[in-house]
Order: C-alpha cells, then sequence, then structure tokens
C-alpha cells in the first residue's frame, strides 16, 4: 500500500491548485449586503448556504467572492449519483497496486479553498453527512478507507447553495445538516439591477434588457400557478444573447424561455400572449 | 292546374319526371305518388312532394325520393299537414348539402325520430336544415337533434326554443361548432395570461347563463371574482381570442390601479359612464407604461371615426379612442375637450384617480346639455374589450339592484377549489399573496340548493360528440352525525384497519431509486467493486455486496375516494342487514383511517345526481385538509338518495387530482350500480359518457379504479373501468384482500 504524506500531497498538487484560482475580477453586480456579510461570514469560517431559486447569481457570486478573498475555489455540481467517495477521494488501482485519490472536498480541505457544493439537495442525504464533521468547530474531515483524520486547512470554507423551491419531501437537506449554515438569501434583483446585469452580461442595449426584465416577472407571477419557477436571471441573459446576435425578440424569449420552462401548451400560449404585451 | 292534374288517377309522367326516374323507377314514383295524393293529407302536401320529389330524386337519387315518400306520410301523421308540408323542401335542403345518400338517410331518420318524440319541433326543425346544414356535418346535425330532445324532455316549449335556436344551449353548441372561440376553450390560458400580466389570481368565471342579458355582453368583475362572457358573438375566432385577452389585461389594469370604488351618489347613468370611461383611459394609460405591448393589442378594437349620429355613446365611443390612440384626430369639440382636460390631469398626477372623477362629471354634464340621447337602460360599454363597469363603482344605496343581486349570485358561486393551492411548490417560504387570502370564500352551509361550481359537458355516444357543459355541477355542504360512529364501526372489526394499514404501508408506489451495496442485483456497483478489489489486493477479505439495483422505496401516491350515494346504496346488501352506504361508508373509513395514519394524501367526496341540472358533490374531506373528527362527522352523515350521474362526478373529483403533485394519483370510486339518471333513457349512455371520462383522467396520468358493492355492477364497471381496474365484493371483510390487487396495479 502506497500512500502520500500530507506535505507529500501538497508538494504534488501546488500545480493542480493554480487551476482553482481565480485570475480576475468575475462581473458580479451587488444586490444588497451579500458581500459584506460573506467576507465577514468567511473570516469567521462560518459555512454558508446561499439560498434562492436557480440562475439568480449564486455561482457567479462565489467566484465573485473567491476572487475577492483571494482564495481558490472548488466547485462540485450535487447529483442523485454522487457517493461520500466522489468528494472525499478513493483509492484507485494502478500497476503498482493502490494509491489514493483525494476528492474535491479533501483537495480544498487540505489546501485551504472554498468548497462550493452547487445543488447540494440533488445529492441524496448519506453522501452530504461527510461535511457534518467540518461544519461543526470539530473542522476535521476523516478519511475512513485511508485511517486517516485530515484537519482543515485555516483557510478552508464550505460554501452550498440551495433552492428553497425545488425539493420535495424525498430530496430536502437533513435538519441536522441546515442548522450548520449561515444563510445568505438571494433572489431575483429587483428589475433596474437585473436589467444592468442583463445589458453587460448579453451586450444588448438597455432598453432591450428592460424588456426581457419586465417579460421575466411575467412569468414569475405564474410560479405556484403552473410554473415551478419563473424565467431566471440566466435565461434573460440566453436570450439576450440570441436577440444580440440579430434573432427578433419574441423569438429570442421563445427558444430561451417559453420552451424550455414549460411543456404545457396552454400555458406557453398565455406567457406568449404576456410577452407580447411587454413589447 | 297542376293540381288538378294531380288529383287525377293516374297520369302520364312528366318529361322531367321520366328524366329522375328512369326505367323500372317511373312506375314506383307514380305509386309513391299516388300513396300521397290518395291518403287525403291535402293538396299542399302532395303537390309539394311531387315538385321537391322530382327535384330531389334528380339531386340525389331516385331512392331518396321514394324514402321521402315515406317520411312525408310519417310526419303527417305524427306532426301534422304543416310538418308534413314543409318537409319536401328541406330534404332538398338536406341533399343539397353533403350530397351523401347516406347522411340524408339518416337525416330522414332523425325528422322522423323528433317527429315521435317532439312533434311540435319538427317545423323550426325543417325550416331551419339549410342553416344548421351550413354548419353542421352529418354527425354534428345528429348530434344537435339528439342534445334539443335530451334538453327538452318533457318541457315542448323548451325544444321548442332549441330548435328555433333561440336557447342558449342550442346557440351555444352552434357557435362552438362554428369554430367560434369562447371562454370554455380560452380558460386556462386566460388565467394564466391573468396572472402573468398582473400577479393576481382572481377566481375568473363565465357568467352565469341565468344571469341577465346586459350583464353576459361584457366582462366585469367584483367581489373577487372575473366574470366573463361565454362568448363574444359576432366576432371571428382570432378576434375573440384577442378580445378575451384585451378583457382581462383591462380588468387587471383595474385591479392594480384603480384603488377604490367610485362613490355613485346621486350621479346620473350618464356621469357614471363618463366618469367610468376616463378612468377607463387612465388605467390603460398606467397600464401600458408597464406593458407598452398592450397598445397594440386594445387600439384595434377602438373603431369609432367622427360622424355618425348624434347621440351620447356615439362622442363617448369616439373619446375613448382619442384617449388611447395619440395619432386619433377628431373635430369634434367635446372629444378636444376631454382629451386636453385628460392630458392635463394625467401628466399632473396619474395616480389620482379623483381627476377621472373630476373630469368625468364635467364631460358628463355638457353631454347633459346638449340634449344628447342616452339610454342608461340599453348602453352597452364600447369597446367590447371593456368591463360593465359595475366593479369600479359602489352603489351604496342600491339603486342599480339587478346589478347588485347579480354580485351576490356570483359571490356564492364562488369556491375554494379554484384559488386553492394544494401544490404550493414553495414550502420553505410561502410568499403570503393577500389577493388569495381575499379569494378564499367556503362553501356556506345553509346554502340550500348547493352552489354551482362547475359545468361539465357530457359525452354523447351515439354521435361521439360532447355536449358542451351539459351538466351543472354543485356542490353542497354535507351533513354530519356523530363522529364517535366512525370509530364505532372501525373499533367492531380492528384487525381490519390493522391489516389495510400494513397492506398499505407494504406497496411502494414511487419513482425507482437505485440502491447500492446489494449481495445481488441488476447492475455492478462500481464503487463497490473497486473498493473489492482494493481489499482484496490488500489480503483481506472483500465484502460480497458489489452490486445495485432499481427499488421502489417510498409511496408517492395520492387517492380521491369518490363515494356513490345515490338511492340504491340505500338498499340492503343481499342477505345482509346492512345497507350498501353502510359498506361503502366503512371501506372508506377503514381506507381512510389507514392513510392518515400512513400520512398519504387523500380525499374523499361523495355524489348523486337529479337530472344534469343537479349534480350534487359533497367535499367530506378536501387533500389540503386534516382529517379530523368534523371530516369523520360528514363521513358519517352520507345519506342515500337520487341518481347516478357517473361521468359529471368523475370530472370534479379529477379536476381536484389534477392539481395533485405525487407521483402516482389515484381516483377510487365506491359504488354499487350502473349509472343512471331520470332524464336519461338510453341505458349506454351514461356508461359511455362514464367511460369517456375515465379515459380523459388517464390521459392526465390519473389512475381510476372502481369498487364494485354488492351487484351485477360488475359488468358495467368493466365497460367504464376496464376489467382489470375493478374489483367486487359485498362483505367488508373482503376488502382487504381485495384492495391490494389495485394498488399492484399502480406499480405495474
Ligand atoms: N448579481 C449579478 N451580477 C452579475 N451577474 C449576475 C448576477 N446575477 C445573475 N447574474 C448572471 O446570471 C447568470 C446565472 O447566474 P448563476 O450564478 O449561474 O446562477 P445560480 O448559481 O444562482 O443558479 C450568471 O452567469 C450571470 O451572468
Ligand atoms: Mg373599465
Amino acid at each position: 500500500m502506497t500512500s502520500m504524506s500530507g506535505a507529500e500531497a501538497i508538494a504534488a498538487q501546488t500545480d493542480y491548485l493554480a487551476e482553482f484560482r481565480i485570475g480576475s475580477e468575475p462581473y458580479y453586480r451587488p444586490v444588497g449586503q451579500e458581500i459584506a456579510l460573506f467576507d465577514a461570514a468567511y473570516q469567521a469560517r462560518m459555512p454558508i448556504m446561499l439560498k434562492g431559486p436557480t440562475g439568480c447569481g449564486k455561482t457567479r457570486f462565489v467566484e465573485h467572492m473567491a476572487w475577492r478573498l483571494k482564495r481558490p475555489l472548488i466547485t462540485v455540481s450535487c447529483h442523485e449519483d454522487m457517493t461520500a467517495s466522489d468528494l472525499v477521494g478513493r483509492y484507485l488501482l494502478d500497476a503498482d497496486g493502490t494509491v489514493w485519490h483525494d476528492g474535491p472536498l479533501t483537495l480544498a480541505v487540505r489546501l485551504g479553498a472554498i468548497c462550493y457544493l452547487d445543488e447540494i439537495v440533488e445529492a441524496r442525504q448519506d453522501t452530504t453527512v461527510v461535511i457534518h464533521s467540518l461544519t461543526d468547530d470539530r473542522r476535521i474531515l476523516p478519511l475512513e478507507k485511508k485511517n486517516e483524520v485530515l484537519p482543515a486547512h485555516p483557510d478552508f470554507q464550505v460554501v452550498i447553495s440551495y433552492n428553497p423551491g425545488y425539493q420535495s419531501v424525498l430530496k430536502d437537506l437533513k435538519e441536522s445538516t441546515k442548522q450548520r449554515f449561515g444563510a445568505i438569501a438571494f433572489s431575483y434583483p429587483e428589475p433596474a439591477i437585473e436589467a444592468e446585469i442583463v445589458a453587460r452580461e448579453a451586450g444588448v442595449e438597455r432598453r432591450i434588457a428592460d424588456t426581457l426584465v419586465r417579460i421575466a416577472q411575467r412569468s414569475r407571477n405564474l410560479k405556484g400557478h403552473g410554473l415551478d419557477e419563473g424565467a431566471s436571471t440566466r435565461m434573460l441573459i440566453n436570450a439576450g444573447l440570441l436577440a444580440a446576435k440579430g434573432i427578433p425578440l419574441a423569438d429570442a424569449c421563445q427558444v430561451a424561455m417559453v420552451l424550455p420552462i414549460t411543456d404545457d401548451p396552454e400555458l406557453r400560449d398565455a406567457l406568449t400572449a404576456a410577452i407580447a404585451a411587454c413589447m | 292546374m297542376n293540381a288538378r292534374h294531380a288529383a287525377a288517377a293516374d297520369p302520364a309522367l312528366s318529361l322531367k319526371e321520366n328524366q329522375a326516374f328512369p326505367g323500372e323507377w317511373g312506375e314506383q314514383w307514380r305509386a309513391a305518388r299516388r300513396r300521397i295524393e290518395q291518403a287525403g293529407y291535402g293538396g299542399a302536401i302532395a303537390a309539394a312532394y311531387r315538385r321537391h320529389g322530382v327535384e330531389l330524386a334528380l339531386l340525389a337519387s331516385p331512392q331518396a325520393a321514394l324514402r321521402l315518400g315515406r317520411a312525408v306520410s310519417e310526419l303527417a301523421i305524427r306532426a301534422g299537414r304543416r310538418a308534413a308540408a314543409a318537409l319536401p323542401e328541406a330534404a332538398l335542403a338536406a341533399a343539397g348539402k353533403p350530397a351523401e345518400q347516406m347522411v340524408l338517410t339518416r337525416w330522414f331518420e332523425l325528422v322522423e325520430l323528433v317527429a315521435r318524440q317532439a312533434p311540435e319541433s319538427v317545423p323550426p326543425l325543417l325550416e331551419g336544415t339549410g342553416k344548421l346544414l351550413a354548419i353542421l356535418d352529418g354527425a354534428g346535425f345528429e348530434a344537435f337533434v339528439r342534445m334539443g330532445l335530451a334538453a327538452g324532455r318533457g318541457d315542448p316549449e323548451r325544444r321548442l326554443r332549441f330548435f328555433r335556436r333561440e336557447d342558449d344551449e342550442a346557440r351555444h353548441f352552434l357557435d362552438r361548432e362554428a369554430g367560434m372561440t369562447d371562454f370554455l376553450a380560452l380558460e386556462g390560458r386566460l388565467k394564466s395570461y391573468y396572472t402573468a400580466l398582473w400577479g393576481l389570481r382572481p377566481a375568473i368565471r363565465e357568467v352565469p347563463r341565468e344571469a341577465p342579458d346586459h350583464l353576459r355582453r361584457r366582462v366585469g368583475f367584483g367581489g373577487g371574482v372575473v366574470r366573463v362572457p361565454a362568448a363574444f358573438p359576432g366576432f371571428s375566432a382570432e378576434d375573440s381570442r384577442n378580445l378575451y385577452h384585451a378583457a382581462l389585461a383591462h380588468v387587471g389594469a383595474h385591479h392594480r390601479f384603480t384603488k377604490s370604488p367610485f362613490p355613485a351618489g346621486k350621479l346620473k347613468p350618464l356621469q357614471v359612464a363618463v366618469i367610468s370611461l376616463i378612468e377607463d383611459a387612465r388605467v390603460e394609460r398606467l397600464a401600458m407604461a408597464e406593458l407598452p405591448g398592450l397598445a397594440a393589442l386594445w387600439r384595434p378594437f377602438h373603431g369609432a371615426r367622427p360622424g355618425g349620429a348624434a347621440i351620447a355613446v356615439g362622442l363617448m365611443a369616439r373619446l375613448a379612442r382619442a384617449l388611447v390612440d395619440g395619432d386619433y384626430a377628431d373635430p369634434d369639440g367635446w372629444v378636444a375637450k376631454g382629451r386636453a382636460l385628460f392630458e392635463e390631469a394625467f401628466a399632473a398626477d396619474p395616480a389620482d384617480q379623483d381627476f377621472s372623477r373630476r373630469i368625468g362629471g364635467l364631460l358628463g354634464n355638457d353631454l347633459g346639455q346638449m340634449r344628447l340621447q342616452f339610454d342608461a337602460k340599453t348602453y352597452v360599454v364600447q369597446p367590447a374589450y371593456r368591463d360593465d363597469n359595475l366593479g369600479i363603482w359602489d352603489f351604496a344605496d342600491q339603486e342599480d339592484q339587478a346589478a347588485f343581486e347579480m354580485e351576490q349570485m356570483i359571490e356564492t358561486a364562488r369556491i375554494e377549489t379554484e384559488e386553492r393551492d394544494d401544490g404550493e411548490p414553495d414550502r420553505q417560504e410561502p410568499d403570503p399573496d393577500p389577493q388569495d387570502e381575499v379569494n378564499r370564500v367556503s362553501l356556506r352551509a345553509e346554502e340550500e340548493n348547493g352552489v354551482l361550481v362547475a359545468r361539465y359537458a357530457e359525452f354523447d355516444h351515439a354521435t361521439g360528440r360532447e355536449r358542451p357543459e351539459w351538466c351543472a355541477l354543485r356542490e353542497y355542504a354535507p351533513k354530519t352525525a356523530s363522529a364517535a360512529s366512525i370509530a364505532r364501526l372501525l373499533d367492531e372489526r380492528a384487525d381490519l384497519t390493522q391489516r389495510l394499514t400494513a397492506l398499505i404501508s407494504a406497496s411502494r408506489i414511487s419513482r425507482q431509486e437505485r440502491v447500492r451495496r446489494q449481495t445481488d442485483g441488476e447492475f455492478l456497483d462500481i464503487d463497490a467493486c473497486i473498493e473489492a478489489s482494493i481489499t482484496r489486493r490488500m489480503g483481506q477479505t472483500p465484502d460480497p455486496r458489489v452490486h445495485g439495483r432499481y427499488e421502489r422505496r417510498s409511496r408517492d401516491l395520492c387517492v380521491h375516494l369518490l363515494i356513490d350515494v345515490s338511492r340504491s346504496t340505500g338498499e340492503n346488501v343481499s342477505g345482509a342487514a346492512r345497507t350498501v352506504l353502510d359498506i361503502e361508508r366503512h371501506a372508506a373509513a377503514l381506507m381512510a383511517q389507514a392513510m392518515d395514519g400512513l400520512g398519504d394524501p387523500f380525499a374523499i367526496a361523495a355524489f348523486c345526481s337529479d337530472t344534469r341540472e343537479d349534480v350534487r358533490y359533497l367535499r367530506v374531506k378536501d387533500f389540503a385538509k386534516p382529517y379530523d373528527s368534523a371530516a369523520r362527522a360528514r363521513l358519517a352523515g352520507l345519506e342515500s338518495g337520487l341518481s347516478t350521474r357517473l361521468g359529471a362526478a368523475i370530472r370534479h373529483a379529477g379536476a381536484d387530482l389534477r392539481s395533485q403533485q405525487t407521483y402516482r394519483r389515484l381516483l377510487l370510486l365506491i359504488t354499487d350500480g350502473e349509472p343512471s339518471d331520470v332524464d336519461v333513457d338510453d341505458g349506454d349512455y351514461l356508461v359511455e359518457d362514464a367511460r369517456a371520462a375515465v379515459h380523459a383522467l388517464n390521459r392526465d396520468g390519473i389512475d381510476v379504479f372502481c369498487i364494485a358493492l354488492d351487484c351485477d355492477a360488475e359488468s358495467y364497471a368493466e365497460r367504464i373501468f376496464g376489467r382489470r381496474n375493478v374489483v367486487a365484493f359485498s362483505a367488508i371483510e373482503r376488502l382487504p384482500e381485495k384492495l391490494p390487487a389495485l394498488y399492484l396495479r399502480l406499480t405495474a
């Protein structure tokens, strides 16, 4: 059995870490207190939950914060089939025998990165419990397979994202998981700010961005009345990107919003009519 | 001269007749003619037959002309001479449309059917044949005739109105067949549209048929309800569609920007109308600032132009246009004044709704002084998309009594169903919507006649068509009895509750999940495999659980129990001292107890009917409500009575189930007999309709099963629900052994 000491691993992986550093400032338009809040939470190394609907800027925000705090950022998109080993790491076979391979979480713990677990509820509950010991004052990660207990690097922090509108009874965070986190609420920014973001990210005129935001509000009114979720900022940007390529706005909205968001023909009709009212 | 000729014993055939009836046919035609002439029906009938018979032979076939002869005799006997005399010409009209012989044959049969069952209605039907067949094909015509006969059962007046096409149901049916877009067709879209635009979710309802005419021509609102005309006659499908959208956008603008109703005080009707007009323009202006696309929706309906008769409504329509359409030029002084006043006030403070009152009052006075004619009784708001204005006024002194009553009528028709959001997706952060709260009105217990909550179509198997809005579904507040009796019922056979709970809890009805680390299974668990080989290389014993499989691990199911409480359920079960209803109640109580204990969402309702105008639906327990002692008291209080109009009840329960968001949804009917109702003779009709209702639910992914108690019901039940979806028994003890079969079907 071969294994590296922690120091060896760091030596071997310093280059590896470089790819997780964020070089230039990711554009993020502050919406409220979130930057100050996150800053303070990071100083206390408090685990943070970013709560809000999909596509409202959570991922972009962590990227921005990692850049601001000059920490590497390791992002994991959670999914149903993810196991604890996928996060922590596992032995793999090679020609000479077996070799331990750090998972992304372990890597972040060792090297002092921010570990961002995106859409954490998608992972099964027995997977997510591995973060428990990292999110209380122990700040350790037991690597059971390796018989090792890894103390977290002082710079390490866990951030998770969580979409409250999403989960069913079957898919929710355990109470014991939830209670370890501080939370920052995200929602779609107010119209003027959202339009500013859309105009910049999609490269469209402000006038078009304003219209797109108006359209988004129409779809968000249907949340809970046929739609699980209204059109996200991301969808608006997508529509804007198409419009910037010369696609008429109404068509761009069909492609980027109406068709992806629902399969119900009546709702599509209603949305299409509402979109017409916005232009 | 012709008549005299016709009266002759055995006249020679004319040239035309020879053409129409070549060879052999000539003799048969001569005989047919002779029969009519000698039957003593009178000269008019004989002449009509002779003249149109020939034409019919030319247009269709010689057989058709002979068939016409038989029908003329039949009508003369059953429906009178007038009807018989009108028949030949009508037959010609029928043959002229879809000139297929088969259709014509069927047409004769239908006319004869009407002659037998509703002789008084034959003349209007014959007169209408041409018009009807311009809209309807053969099957549509048949559907129309059958509808008329069913609608006017035992009521010749009603039948006459129907076949004269003066009756609402007749008109409605024809409008739909003519492809006119009506509210029903657009309902779902319009509701979502309204919510998308305005973020509000009021109840949107069709104006009841029994409402006075002036309320049925325009949209209106009040008390949290938006009422919408069933159709806008005279508009094409495309225009109707736009009109409905325009109307709802307009009502929404009021909801948003007319903050409080205007006190009507002592204002004259003309002033009320003009103030409303200004307020309409104000809210539309504000709405267009937010949603600029509305301009393109509203403007086309403003068709007023300078000129025309000097009447108040003419000028008002022009002012209305001037205020939405900046490019519109109008030379009239009053219109110009209105425009100037409005623009000035709007520029000063668009949110100030008092200016509508002020300016409108002024302009109304001006109109009054111009002595222009204005008839408040016949006044209808223009253009057609605007609401009837009742919603923005407060008639404190009930001056407008009719309007007031109307509000009340609709008020009572409001129900929770529509506004209830069982499937609230945002459990974590429910955003309380005050508007939603406003709309929650419960059924009041004193509602003696039930509350009309929906009309459902019924499927006529004979024609393969739906009769739109045929059944009025009314919700009644169930009577209650002692809830303790339910507990006693369960105590009697506590073992049954336990067995049933165990059975249900053992059933796994959900999406498949992947389970890993199994000793056997359908696939290899890669992680476990790698681990096992590593362990082996390290010289230790590997864990043999390296497989995985797909499993249903939970139950994600909701169940709607629908109990038939028609009269027959009051009879004793064969060979026992308990009524069918007792057993139904017991079965429902057992299942409810089990599901409640397991936390499965469920609902219970009961139904019976007394003609299509009164299908009764009693809510015992709703999905969103707890199964508490009040619910048990309602279950205990169910009584037997009336008939079984199954299809409408299934449709109504289906509407509740549709909004549930579980993996599987089950409607479980508990019944004892075949569907029937006092206004239906055709034994297959309601069975086939129920079957169609079940199919519609199946299409939406809802399973419909039936528990058939103590009856020969099984055979009809199998026709409706499908053989494998029915279980039959008559002793409650059999429930636990029968039910699993149904639950098993859900996992298949
Ligand atoms: N406040 C913001 N500042 C800058 N961009 C934003 C902001 N909010 C949303 N976006 C844009 O929306 C897109 C989707 O946001 P993302 O962070 O991926 O959503 P989430 O992680 O919440 O699902 C981003 O790519 C970015 O372009
Ligand atoms: Mg109005």
